[in-house]
């Protein structure tokens, strides 16, 4: 028993000493804490650090950039649980609900925020929660479009798609009709996301289904939503994609497994060429394929509905619980300013981590030379941003499981599967209080 | 008088205090020794698991502060449809990776079995695959699997004559190219476990055996694999364990895709916590997999003692 005591009470004292090490504080430099999703040493990391400096020239308020890509909501959850959340987060503006529900967001007092009214209220919308009040600021905003092996199509002698029928003849094309001239059946016309993780399977098919018309959720008026993934405009884009998949056969071998990151070198690879992404990997593509290789057309509208594609873009959100509310209000000033969001657009470098700005005052044109980020500006004018539920990630992987499951099940019906979906996201809703 | 007492008691106590000197230096240099590990082992995972525990009866809000639910996270996990299909999974996978990876290791460790001395470099080769990181291994595997004919093994198969294969792009062939994946990985562990078994065993027994002209067969059958009993059971108890708990595999490959088709409980916990951020019933999820594997090694442990008997 003695001895029994004599280990307990050793692992005991350790363990608080252990303990007493980990909890020193962090952050007593007291500098304002950034935590940006783009991987560390990354362009866009580096060109966050440039935002950061110019803010601290400015300002004098010092900063800590800290880029983080990999499981990054989870490293935020861990810092929340110890109440040690970074001061300002640069992040996915469909992760706004995610974090509001959690209590870690700030409220923004639009009217009080130094040049908040040069933004676009599309830009505003990005930053609404299910409130009507707002919990970031719009930083960087994005449409999506077709970036296509220009080199291919004018091989197949092909013009650009101006509706969904020929976008389909030109994937054909690709597929069926060598355009990389290697004498091999190797090409395939749509390069595809269609994977589950983060929900990539949803967040690609969304822009088909705006372009079409049709929506996952609609809002039915205070803060209330009602599920319509079932209705005939979604199915249609869904099924034509299926089709893609299952009878025309013009999507890339083993999609339906893949991810963005994976997706990025099938394109670069040269085994797709219908790409439909967001403008945030132009600078990288003209790099690593060739400038003249590659053109950027808008997505056409779907047979029943559109134009639309799905809006995105990044907020900056002021986290709750920093001790330095001013010198966040300050940053969020200088990132959304004309000087802010041209760093933040980097040119026409690898790395902007503002893609189209959301400051009116700024000229893209002037900014950047590439022609082809107009085509990117030009469908933001119809973007459709995710609607402002309490939290848009479960509705967003459920969507994402089941698209999945209809493009990897070739039997499958995808009338009844997003008639399923749309029960499974009712239910969603009642649990968030949303319905 | 007082010179001579007070050394007295003191005489009379020293060996006391020697005896229980030595007494207690045994236990508390063993602890001494254990307690970095153990210190360890506390920090980073039996708090963490009250924690796991404590939390399956909230609804989880890392920075509001939680909200207790009772067991209402245990229902919604055990009744969701896509749970019961990852336990399937889960077990299908552990199965056949087990026994996928006992056959072939066993195969491979008698094969190799022996003191000449070139078998140091061909056990080295072989153990490489447990060495190397399964992430790595993973990602490797996954650009192998490339489901068109320009995929490495739809080209391998391609040389005797079989079509190409979708690999993990079909639900129908992605549980089982993880398999594949595996027992792959599996195969050199089990080896090197059955090959320190085979050390064990008996030499004369052998030679006893050749000079009653039992065949190799014979020979194998009724010494090596019985000699190799407690081997086997480390091993289903380790694999059945590994098994249920496998992860990083199948979230690089496939991420329980295509069509669930290859969810399994540690990618659907992962998915619900982290993707969902449901972390309460994430971690109920977790709990019900903690109490799965426990009941397996305890059927494993029991199963083991009556045959000992």
């Amino acid at each position: 028993m003695s001895r029994r005591l004599l280990g307990v009470a050793i692992t005991a004292t350790l363990a608080v000493t252990l303990t007493g090490c980990g909890s020193g504080g962090s952050g007593s430099d007291n500098a304002l804490e950034i935590w940006i999703r783009q991987a560390p040493d990354s362009d866009s990391a580096k060109t966050a650090v440039k935002l950061a400096d110019a803010f601290t020239k400015a300002s004098g308020v010092k900063t800590k950039v800290v880029a983080l890509f990999d499981d990054f909501e989870t490293k935020l959850n861990q810092q929340a649980a110890q109440k040690k959340l970074p001061d300002i987060v640069i992040n996915d503006t469909a992760q706004l609900g995610n974090m509001h529900s959690q209590g870690w967001l700030r409220e923004i007092d639009k009217a009080s925020l130094a040049g908040g009214d040069k933004l676009s209220d599309r830009a505003w919308q990005a930053a609404t929660g299910a409130d009507g009040k707002f919990y970031g600021t719009p930083f960087s905003a994005q449409a999506f479009a077709l970036i296509v092996r220009k080199d291919w199509r004018e091989k197949v002698g092909m013009e650009p798609p101006k509706s969904w029928d020929d976008l389909a003849k030109l994937a054909q094309a690709f597929t069926q009709k060598d355009p990389d001239g290697n004498g091999k059946a190797d090409t395939a016309g749509f390069v595809i996301p269609a994977g589950t993780k983060r929900g990539y399977a949803s967040w690609y098919a969304s822009s088909y289904i705006y372009g079409n018309g049709g929506d996952f959720i609609k809002g039915t008026g205070g803060g209330h939503f009602q599920a319509t993934v079932n209705d005939p405009k979604t199915v249609e884009a869904v099924q034509y994609l299926q089709d893609q998949f299952c009878k025309a056969k013009t999507v890339n071998p083993g999609a339906v497994s893949n991810d963005t990151t994976v997706t990025h070198e099938v394109f670069e690879k040269g085994q797709g060429g219908i790409y439909l992404v967001g403008p945030y990997v132009l600078a990288r593509f003209v790099k690593s394929i060739g400038t003249d290789k590659i053109e950027v057309l808008p997505l056409p509208k779907g047979p029943t509905g559109g134009p639309g594609t799905l809006g995105e873009g990044e907020n900056v959100y002021l986290m709750a619980g920093s001790d330095q509310q001013d010198a966040q209000k300050k940053f969020a000033e200088f990132a959304i300013s004309p000087e802010g969001q041209k760093i933040g657009m980097n040119k026409d470098a690898n790395g902007a981590i503002v893609r189209l700005p959301v400051n009116t005052q700024v000229d893209m044109a002037g900014e950047r030379q590439d022609p082809r980020w107009k085509v990117f500006q030009d469908a933001y004018a119809n973007a459709v941003y995710a609607p402002p539920v309490p939290n848009w990630a479960p509705i967003r992987q459920d969507s994402a499981d089941s698209i999945n499951a209809v493009w990897a099940d070739c039997s499958a019906n995808v009338k009844t599967a997003m008639d399923q979906l749309n029960t499974k996201l009712t239910q969603e809703l009642q649990s968030q209080k949303a319905s | 008088m007082t010179s001579t007492l007070t050394p007295a008691p003191g005489r009379t106590a020293t060996p006391h205090r020697r005896t229980k000197r030595v007494r207690w230096r045994g236990p508390l240099m063993a602890w001494l020794f254990l307690a970095p590990a153990l210190l360890l082992f506390l920090y980073f995972k039996f708090i963490p698991m009250f924690v796991g525990l404590w939390k399956s009866f909230f609804k989880v809000q890392t920075f509001l502060g939680d909200e207790w639910l009772g067991l209402e996270n245990y229902k919604t996990i055990i009744s969701d449809a896509d749970f019961a299909a990852a336990i399937w999974h889960s077990i299908l996978l552990a199965l056949g990776t087990t026994i996928g990876s006992l056959v072939l290791g066993l195969g491979f460790a008698l094969l190799i079995e022996g003191p000449a001395r070139y078998l140091w470099f061909v056990r080295t080769a072989a153990f490489l695959p447990v060495v190397t990181t399964m992430a790595a291994v993973a990602e490797v595997w996954r650009i192998m699997f490339h489901p068109a004919d320009s995929g490495m093994l739809n080209t391998i198969i391609g040389w005797v004559g079989v079509d190409p294969q979708p690999w993990l792009a079909s639900e129908h062939s992605s549980l089982w190219s993880i398999m594949l994946m595996s027992i792959w990985r599996g195969t050199p562990y089990d080896m090197m476990i059955f090959l320190a078994g085979l050390v064990g065993v008996d030499r004369t027994l052998y030679e006893a055996a050749a000079v009653d002209g039992a065949s190799t067969w014979h020979r194998l059958r009724h010494i090596t694999l019985p000699a190799l009993r407690p081997v086997f059971w480390i091993l289903f108890t380790l694999a059945a364990i590994r098994g249920l708990r496998v992860f990083v595999e199948v979230y690089v490959l496939t991420n329980g895709g295509p069509n669930g088709s290859s969810e399994v409980l540690m990618t659907l916990i992962y998915k619900l916590g982290f993707q969902k951020n449901d972390l309460g019933v994430a971690s109920a999820g977790g709990i019900v997999l903690f109490l799965a594997t426990l009941a397996l090694t305890l059927i494993a442990q029991m199963l083991r003692r009556r045959q000992a008997r």
